[in-house]
């Protein structure tokens, strides 16, 4: 009986030291974004705000374009996504189900492009894109987005195409399907679990790419999140009062999608990783 | 009888059909781009004016007596060897904690995806924040422990790296951890079962059962964290920005500021071809350790 308490208390102990060190670093920022400027620059430093107020919420989107970071990340990230799930799902089809005779080869060079060094490709890109006069726009971050959502879209898609029973697919084809029906109204339908952990690992990167965002998108109406918050510039010195705040409202999104398909989220990032 | 063959196009020419749009993409984004770096790494190119001048090998001559260029790859190198390292031996206790038998799996599992789905600018920014020299908590818990002064952490070279190291490590170590809890979750359950009637203790169930089983899932976690660390960029750059002085700067770092600040593509150029050369012989080495052990 009291082996049976200890082994309980080491299992919450255990638990604990987890949760904490994953959540301290949001939760810190949630306290410090809920402190008045007063509070915050008074020594010692508080912990938990004395008057919790909302002050540094509505001045991060007055002082800052804030909204229009939150509308360019969505924009990009979300046609990123998109075009990569489409071109994905495509190869990842030939891959796992048409008779190839270089599938492993075929798919390897699909992953080993997530092994180049994204800053080396980054100066040819910025290059391009200046002579195309592409830079601050959407297509600037969606065309190389899309791509480096390739591999893991890929990998994820080509296991769960794998695990769809051929039968199921044969049998659209001999009630008069063509192979193209066969995929749209059979395959792509049963694979749509699959398709929605391909989108969110991918929609995840593209929210949190900052490399080519910073370099190809600088202009203040162009930035996405993280380029914006990490250029706030205070009058005086670093603004974090509001600079937590804009944290908050930048992390809020992704926390709930991955804390809603948490499931999905590990389940595609494993295989991705283990097969790759 | 066009329209018949765009229908039911034959299985070859579906597979090329469908294989296309990746590998265009693929040759635009990365192919493409790679040769063009290559290319533009022998000639004085710079975007502010000027058109392009061959000059042979002249930037690698100039990067290999460029004090930049060999203080940013030791400083990438140095990142790499201590956050893969850290972040492996952290990700593997986060791990094995998290495998114990909970009851409500979701508060650890989210404890671990959180870290991974934060942006690296994101975490870089919350660090800078604890590191504060006067209202960081880390130095606030240093005077309440130990009644210690305030330490400049982000203004001491040495201990602005330490604080940069960190960062990653606790930003890297929890996909670590998803990767090697996948992993412990296939050992099957009997090995331990035998292991136990045959009296072996728990020491040795971990260095005789679980790190041999998941040596495969440690390769993989490691092949993945060495190639990003090598890229290092977010986190100095919203911790430091490279400082005090250069002492944080990354090759990453260097490259861009080198291309995008100053518009000297030519040497920036080089100074990716060099650091390709580099992530290049670091995947060369693991793979030839894999192949080896396989």
């Amino acid at each position: 009986m009291n082996e049976m308490f200890a082994a309980r208390g080491l299992r919450l102990l255990a638990a604990t030291i987890v949760v904490v060190n994953g959540f301290v670093p949001a939760v810190w920022i949630l306290l410090t974004s809920l402190k008045t400027e007063v509070e915050l620059v008074g020594r010692p430093i508080t912990y938990l705000p004395h008057h919790p107020v909302l002050d540094n919420y509505v001045r991060a989107f007055t002082d800052q374009p804030l909204l229009k970071y939150l509308g360019n990340s969505f924009a990009v990230a979300m046609m990123s996504t998109a075009a990569s799930l489409i071109v994905a799902a495509c190869a990842a089809y030939a891959i796992a189900r048409l008779n190839l005779r270089r599938r492993q080869l075929i798919l390897t060079c699909i992953v080993a492009s997530s092994m180049f060094p994204l800053v080396t490709l980054l100066v040819p890109i910025f290059e391009t894109m200046r002579t195309l006069n592409l830079l601050n726009t959407y297509t600037a971050l969606v065309l190389p987005y899309t791509v480096l959502n390739l591999p893991v879209c890929t990998l994820v898609l080509v296991s769960f195409f794998q695990s769809i029973p051929r039968d199921l697919e044969n049998a659209a084809m001999i009630d008069g399907c063509t192979r193209l029906g066969a995929l749209v109204r059979v395959v792509i339908p049963l694979a749509a679990p699959g398709v929605f952990t391909a989108g969110i690992l991918g929609f995840v990167n593209a929210w949190d790419e900052f490399l080519l965002a910073l370099s190809l998108n600088s202009s203040a109406s162009m930035r996405t999140l993280p380029v914006g918050i990490s250029l706030y510039q205070g009058e005086f010195a670093f603004p974090w009062p509001t600079i937590s705040a804009a944290l908050i409202v930048a992390i809020v999104p992704i926390a709930v999608l991955i804390a809603v398909f948490q499931e999905r989220v590990v389940g595609g990032l494993t295989q991705g990783g283990l097969k790759g | 009888m066009k329209l018949d063959r765009f229908k039911d196009p034959g299985e070859k020419t579906l597979a090329a059909m469908l294989l296309a749009p990746a590998f265009v993409l693929l040759v635009l984004v990365v192919v493409y781009p790679i040769g063009r770096l290559l290319w533009n790494s022998f000639f004085d190119l710079r975007l502010s004016g000027g058109g392009a001048k061959f000059v042979g090998l002249q930037n690698y001559l100039n990067a290999m007596q460029d004090a930049d260029f060999w203080n940013a790859t030791w400083n990438t190198v140095l990142i790499t060897l201590i956050t893969v390292p850290g972040a492996l031996v952290v990700g593997l206790c986060l791990a094995l904690l998290a495998n114990l038998p909970f009851k409500r799996r979701w508060p650890v599992r989210l404890a671990l995806l959180l870290p991974w789905a934060l942006p690296l600018a994101f975490v870089g920014l919350i660090f800078a924040w604890f590191f504060h020299t006067e209202f960081g908590v880390v130095n606030d818990i240093l005077r309440r422990l130990f009644g210690a002064e305030p330490t400049m952490w982000l203004l001491t070279p040495r201990l602005a790296f330490t604080a940069i190291c960190g960062a990653i490590i606790w930003k890297t170590s929890s996909f670590m951890a998803l990767i090697l809890l996948a992993g412990l979750q296939m050992i099957p359950k009997s090995l331990y079962e035998a292991a136990e009637v045959d009296g072996a203790s728990r020491w040795q169930q971990f260095s005789q059962i679980t790190i041999p089983m998941l040596m495969p899932s440690i390769v993989v976690a490691l092949i993945f964290r060495t190639i990003t660390a090598l890229q290092t960029f977010d986190i100095p750059v919203t911790m430091t920005h490279g400082g005090p002085g250069h002492s944080t700067q990354t090759l990453a770092m260097l490259i861009h500021a080198t291309t995008i600040d100053y518009m000297n593509v030519g040497y920036g150029s080089t100074l990716a071809v060099l650091m390709f050369v580099l992530s290049l012989f670091v995947t060369g080495f693991y793979l030839k350790r894999i192949g080896r052990n396989a």
